[in-house]
């Protein structure tokens, strides 16, 4: 009895929990939510319980590596340092805590987020294997969190479904479709040419006909000095008879 | 004589009124395009770096053509009040050629409106916003010009990109080569900043939290003075003009009934 209790006790010690927990990136009205080479996940609240004396880390890895995941290769060995994350080393480890980190329950009205990829200081520093770097690429990558009781794995999630970074294009694909002419400026060029072309026919119509008397005719009018004001003097009439009388 | 009198009387007050319009319209149009060509919202560097900056010419050319609707209507009243042929003959062709001027602003104005699209703003500003290496030192010029003329809007303004923050992210940028991705995912200017000039919560406005970051774009803020100033000038103008068609028209009626 003694050895078979020794054996469940043993049994239960080495045991790997799955967990059915999904980790998902955090909620979309993030603006920052995925980058070119960075993504935010939401904490894993209320996951792994019990396990307080436990360090939880988050793995990113390429896709194909998911398949035959190898747990117990260590946050600090070659195959899992972030400098040489994705061609010899496919998946990482990183952010490790505790589980005083993400207390259980979440309180309303608090942004509870992981930012994969905000170390750039130490992305180049082969000393920090475990460096929260930048992501060299848009990916896809799946995640999961993996819970370490000093190096033997007790608990996991499961695998994320893959996350995909954006993509930048060149500035130069921006089509430039400025030259459509608006219905406003089409307008005003046609009237202005119109009302101009107007103008300089009725110069020509003014110069032409406007200095000869043929269209003068009877409305015509004279500056004023030139009018002149005829008076009739009838006294000087009458007076000259009756001087000679 | 006398009812034809009556008409020549009526027609002289009218053209006299006439004038008197053109000639407020001329100073309203001098001061209108001064106030444009003050630029009082800064943006004219981002004009000068498309290289199109023809509506800030149509403006210039309104300030001399109102100073010479101004001019030519007071040498228009004196004609009209002393019947001279030979005044208003001048009067008529220098109205002319100002008239064709003022055209030419118009629809310069109006025309080059319609080039200021968004992504003409949004190709300038992912390619010369803090550009490092500037090819000569025209560039250096236009590339200082957009680097703080962006700033400043951005900071004024609070708005961030031409379309918003995720410009910086969807394409590639001058900005992009010298600030990495993580630290920077758009600049430092679109977070939302304190009374000291620095970002209120940096993790905040790298994660693009609301309220810690300026979430919508620049665009609005940047058409609106200019299309202002482009239909202030191009309408504004096309009053003007239709106005003095119609006292040019009447003029050219007049010269012809005056009698030597």
């Amino acid at each position: 009895t003694m050895v078979l209790l020794l054996l469940l006790l043993l049994a239960t010690a080495h045991g790997l929990d799955k967990l059915e927990y999904i980790p998902v990136l955090a909620s979309s009205n993030l603006g920052g939510l995925t980058t070119t080479s960075t993504f935010v996940l939401q904490q894993p609240r209320c996951v792994f319980e019990g396990r307080a004396s436990a360090d939880i880390w988050l793995v990113v890895a390429i896709p194909d590596a998911i398949h035959d995941f190898n747990n117990s290769l260590g946050p600090g060995t070659p195959e899992r340092a972030f400098q040489e994350f994705p061609t010899k080393a496919p998946a990482y480890m990183t952010l490790n805590t505790t589980i005083l980190n993400y207390p259980c329950p979440k309180p309303p009205g608090e942004i509870t987020v992981l930012r994969v990829g905000s170390e750039t200081s130490c992305a180049k520093d082969k000393l920090r294997p475990t460096c929260n770097g930048p992501l060299p690429s848009p990916g896809p990558y799946r995640v999961k969190f993996l819970a370490l009781e000093g190096s033997e794995p007790v608990a996991e999630t499961r695998w994320s479904m893959p996350i995909t970074l954006r993509t930048a294009r060149q500035p130069s694909s921006i089509p430039e479709t400025g030259n459509r002419h608006s219905a406003g400026m089409i307008a005003l060029t046609t009237i202005l040419s119109i009302l101009f072309a107007i103008l300089l026919a009725a110069l020509l119509a003014m110069l032409v006909f406007g200095s000869s008397d043929a269209c003068g005719g009877s409305s015509t009018f004279s500056k004023p000095e030139a009018v002149s004001v005829r008076r009739y003097n009838t006294h000087h009439v009458y007076d000259q008879p009756a001087a000679r009388l | 004589m006398a009812k034809s009198a009556d008409c020549i009387h009526i027609l002289q007050g009218l053209l006299v009124f006439g004038n008197v319009i053109i000639g407020m319209c001329g100073i309203a149009l001098t001061a209108e395009c001064i106030f444009f060509v003050s630029d009082p919202h800064g943006l004219y560097p981002l004009l000068e770096a498309t290289e199109n900056d023809d509506i800030y010419a149509a403006a210039w050319i309104g300030i001399f053509v109102g100073f010479a609707l101004f001019a030519l209507s007071i040498l228009g009243i004196i004609g009209i009040i002393k019947s001279s042929r030979t005044l208003l003959l001048v009067y008529i062709i220098l109205m002319l050629i100002t008239y064709a001027f003022e055209m030419a602003s118009c629809i310069t104005a109006a025309t080059h409106r319609d080039f200021l699209t968004p992504n003409l703003f949004l190709k300038q500003m992912l390619e010369r916003y803090q550009k490092a290496e500037p090819d000569n030192n025209n560039d250096e010029g236009m590339t200082e010009g957009v680097t703080k003329t962006w700033d400043k809007l951005m900071l004024q303004k609070q708005c961030c990109g031409v379309h918003g923050p995720s410009d910086w992210q969807e394409y590639m940028s001058a900005f992009r080569l010298t600030h990495s991705d993580a630290d920077y995912p758009w600049p430092r200017n679109c977070c939302v900043m304190d009374a000291n000039a620095s970002p209120l919560n940096l993790d905040g406005c790298k994660l693009g939290v609301q309220g810690y970051y300026h979430s919508n774009g620049c665009y609005d803020v940047i058409s609106g003075p200019m299309n202002t100033h482009s239909w202030g000038v191009a309408w504004f103008g096309f009053a003007i003009l239709c106005w003095t068609f119609c006292v040019l028209l009447g003029t050219m009626f007049y010269w012809s009934r005056i009698d030597y």
